[in-house]
């Protein structure tokens, strides 16, 4: 067994172009040194009934031993304020908030802290283990602690405080439900003796979401996260009453003319930023760290809206999880600037070693070289669906999710890369999964290794396109890639040098400036070849800023691992709604004529010819290919071309009225299951041997100044392109269509 | 919120009808019957605490069977005496400890016969 994760990286940013410089960020805990190489990426599928590994070395300038070190990872998100002569020189003083715990028991965490655990001094206000609220002040020697009688309900709203008492010699904190119906009422007050006086810590910052370790980075700063939301933290200079305090938290503007405010956050400001704004006029702004989920209901969302855009008010709380990571935070171990004269491609840093017992290691890391900015240098590109590969990053679905045995009809089978990431959480979760809480993954980022985006990895997105780019490599067709993320940045014009544009075996993630980006380039004359599946389904944004981060927000239908809470199904990046395309008036099919309706993960399936593939319009593309010939009745995704996911034609869905239906792959057995927006009722019949409407199918239509559109709508598709010595009506009809479509005569 | 139970696949597997375990034993990966079918899904749905996995050895050549961790961020456990060169023994190997967890009746530990 090859040892693919003792050495693992990211490389930053994700796409280069030559000229510009990549960083590669390496960590391994056993190895000191490994052997490094640049390689281009032909085939990244170790299937030895496929292709294989294929790479080529261009040789690179760091190419050579690398000495390596470990780099842990401090997953956990949270917000920091720096530290002020107010906040250390706090006398009496409250802290509330309204908090929603998500995960309760078992382990202390933190609501609000300015502590110091290395020195044990300051105050932290926390859940406890059994989910009781507990506040603590020390100042490194004496301890004083006051925990509430009642503890906390999880997914239910309520007012939490905490009052130093200086004065009166007291610490108290205090509770009170927000619903208080059917045994949910845990409303309650604790007081115990608190000093007169004590030595709060210096240079300390406040945390809200977890707590100061002492310690700097890169060592862990914070600890003891919070899982949960904190909607309207405020910080006050007097040790307030039960009364005060409600009136305090509730107030969406506390008035900055009352001195002893000293901060009063407001988490609906700014929510597409990693910034918090604090409304007490003292600038008590912070920081988040590591993504936590913004656009979160508060305490007073009453369903009025479900936009934050709308009702900004009702969205003053933020989502924070023990396990969000947006940033590892590696030191760079090399740089490489790429050389002028390297073809755009997959590539990816090869590290290779032995482990202590023998073991080869083999681990990439993976990056994109675009074309130069300024030209083209084919007439084809091909997508890399960055935006997908960041939703699935690091998936852990076949570790914890029970349907996934059930989906796919047979024992979960599990890499090296998956041993490594069930033991390794910090590397962070996919899209599809659900945090610790069982709350939705809605951010994935590059910044971070991921095992199932490169060569070696589990085979769905990185690793099927690849066989895309091995056939039109063994074809002698040359290419430029372009990521989503150009598309998303640049528009149509990243796409319009292009004669020809493929997007790959799935692209099922994409934010509207990139639909709007493919709408242009088809209707201005572009060509545009969909050889996948269930491509442009979820609508998604890329960060307005910060690169290499996608935002998802699942919604309430479609194909989804987790279903978005309510509310919280628009975009804290744009604003924008979120969920299906099809759900956001822009169905697959008006794009590419065919979208998702099923999975099938059983077997695949064979096309058959239908009567338009016999117009003399299509004739270029069935060139070589027999009337009666199953078309993909073989392939390295269970044993067929049409498979996996698949998507069919639909004029009521926007497939356009010049669409030619060329081929169906309609006999899809009882492991085709129809995606849930496809049926009105559950009934029976609704599986692939007895539903039409699970299938796959082939259409061409022209679209406008001579443009036009080629669609096969199957994952399985580009998997099945190198069977038979790349001698297979698969290759001979995408290698015929693309052909014609490189050829500049307008289609009509 | 939607989650998925585990404990929802009811359906009650009958430890008399070996002509579903022959159908599986003669083609673990089918096609099968709609029986058949209703006794995997409660197999599959359901698993098992630490449910059982197939560990890829050498892609598309060996396997090795493993159970996952009891809870979030443990290690896989490796079967080592359980290595195969076709996944459908595999199936048939969790197929018959399924079916005697279930039923409280035996199976062979060969698949062919």
């Amino acid at each position: 067994m090859i040892d693919t994760t003792a050495v693992l990286g990211y490389a930053w940013p994700m796409a280069v172009a030559p000229g510009e410089t990549v960083s590669f960020h390496l960590s391994s805990e056993t190895l000191a040194e490994a052997q490094l190489r640049v390689v281009r990426v032909r085939c990244a599928d170790a299937d030895p009934a496929g292709p294989g590994i294929r790479t080529t070395g261009p040789s690179s300038a760091i190419d050579g031993p690398i000495d390596l070190s470990h780099q842990p990872i401090h997953p956990g998100s949270c917000a920091v304020v720096a530290d002020s002569a107010q906040l250390a020189g706090l006398g009496d003083f409250t802290f509330g908030c309204y908090l929603f715990p998500t995960l309760i028991g078992g382990r202390r965490q933190t609501i609000a802290a300015r502590w110091n655990e290395l020195r044990e001094c300051g105050w932290k206000l926390e859940l406890d283990e059994e989910a009781h609220l507990l506040l603590t002040i020390a100042d490194g020697g004496r301890r004083w602690n006051v925990r509430a009688p009642k503890p906390l309900l999880e997914r239910e709203w309520v007012l939490a405080a905490a009052t130093v008492d200086l004065t009166g010699g007291t610490v108290a904190v205090h509770q009170a439900s927000l619903a208080r119906d059917g045994g949910r009422d845990r409303t309650g007050t604790a007081t115990a003796a608190g000093p007169a006086a004590i030595a709060w810590p210096t240079a300390t910052p406040l945390v809200l979401a977890a707590q100061g370790t002492g310690l700097d980075k890169p060592l862990r700063a914070t600890s003891h996260h919070l899982n949960g939301k904190i909607d309207r933290p405020r910080l006050y200079a007097a040790a307030l009453d039960a009364g005060r305090i409600g009136a305090l938290v509730d107030a969406l503007n506390p008035p900055n003319t009352d001195p002893a405010l000293i901060a009063a956050w407001d988490f609906s400001r700014d929510i597409g930023g990693d910034t918090i704004r604090d409304l007490s006029g003292h600038r008590h702004d912070g920081i988040l760290h590591q993504l936590p989920m913004r656009a979160a209901t508060g305490a007073n969302w009453d369903g009025r809206s479900n936009s934050w855009t709308e009702v900004p008010w009702q969205y003053g709380a933020i989502h924070f999880h023990d396990d969000d990571i947006a940033d590892c935070g590696w030191k760079a171990d090399r740089k490489l600037t790429v050389p002028a004269d390297w073809p755009s491609g997959f590539y990816a840093l090869e590290l290779t070693a032995a482990t202590g017992e023998g073991v080869s290691v083999e681990s990439y890391v993976p990056f994109f070289v675009r074309a130069p900015r300024d030209r083209a240098t084919a007439p084809l590109a091909v997508v890399a669906s960055t935006a997908t590969f960041l939703a699935y990053a690091n998936s852990c679905l076949r570790l914890d999710q029970s349907h996934f045995e059930a989906m796919n009809e047979g024992l979960v089978l599990i890499s090296g890369d998956d041993c490594y990431l069930s033991a390794h959480r910090e590397l962070g979760l996919s899209t599809y999964d659900t945090h610790s809480d069982g709350s939705g993954v809605c951010y994935s980022s590059g910044a971070r290794p991921i095992l199932n985006m490169r060569p070696r990895g589990n085979t769905f997105n990185y690793v099927n396109d690849t066989h895309l780019l091995d056939w039109l490599e063994e074809q002698g067709i040359p290419y430029d890639i372009v990521t989503d993320e150009d598309i998303d940045r640049e528009g149509a014009r990243a796409l319009k040098p292009y004669r020809v544009v493929i997007t790959g075996s799935h692209p099922e993630y994409f934010s509207r400036p990139m639909l709007d980006a493919f709408e242009t380039y088809q209707n201005a004359g572009g060509r545009h070849m969909y050889l996948g599946g269930n491509g442009f389904y979820w609508r998604i944004a890329f960060h307005p800023t910060a690169p290499g981060r996608i935002e998802v927000r699942r919604g309430i239908t479609g194909t989804r691992t987790w279903e978005g809470e309510a509310g919280e199904n628009t975009l804290s990046f744009t604003g924008e709604p979120s969920g299906l395309w099809r759900s956001n008036g822009r169905p697959p099919q008006r794009l590419v004529g065919v979208g998702f309706d099923a999975q099938v993960f059983d077997r695949s399936a064979a096309y058959r010819r239908l009567g338009d593939s016999f117009d003399p319009r299509v004739a270029f593309a069935f060139e070589g290919i027999g009337p009666d010939e199953a078309i993909g009745d073989f392939g390295l995704r269970l044993g067929g071309a049409a498979g996996l996911e698949i998507d069919r034609a639909d004029a009521t869905l926007g497939s356009p009225p010049n669409l030619m239906l060329l081929a169906t792959a309609d006999r899809i057995g009882a492991g085709g299951l129809p995606t849930t927006e496809e049926f009105r009722t559950t009934h029976r019949g609704l599986t692939g041997d007895q539903n039409a409407r699970v299938r796959a199918d082939i259409v061409f239509f022209e679209t406008s100044q001579g443009g036009a559109v080629f669609a096969t709508g199957s994952i399985a598709w580009c998997c099945a392109l190198s069977h038979d010595g790349y001698d297979n009506n698969v290759s001979r009809l995408t290698g015929n269509v693309l052909r014609r479509f490189l050829d500049p005569r307008p289609f009509d | 919120m939607l989650e998925n139970d585990p404990n929802a696949a009811h359906y009650p597997i009958d430890p008399d009808r070996l002509d579903l375990v022959e159908e599986f034993r003669r083609a673990p990966k089918g096609p099968h019957s709609d029986a058949l079918q209703k006794v995997l899904h409660r197999m599959r749905w359901a698993g098992e605490p630490r449910r059982y996995v197939l560990i890829v050895i050498e892609p598309g050549r060996r396997w090795m069977l493993g159970r996952l961790p009891e809870r979030r961020g443990g290690q896989i456990e490796r079967l080592a005496d359980h290595v195969f060169t076709d996944p459908a023994d595999a199936e048939w190997e969790v197929f018959r400890r399924r079916w005697q967890a279930i039923t409280g009746r035996v199976l062979p530990a060969e698949r062919t016969v």
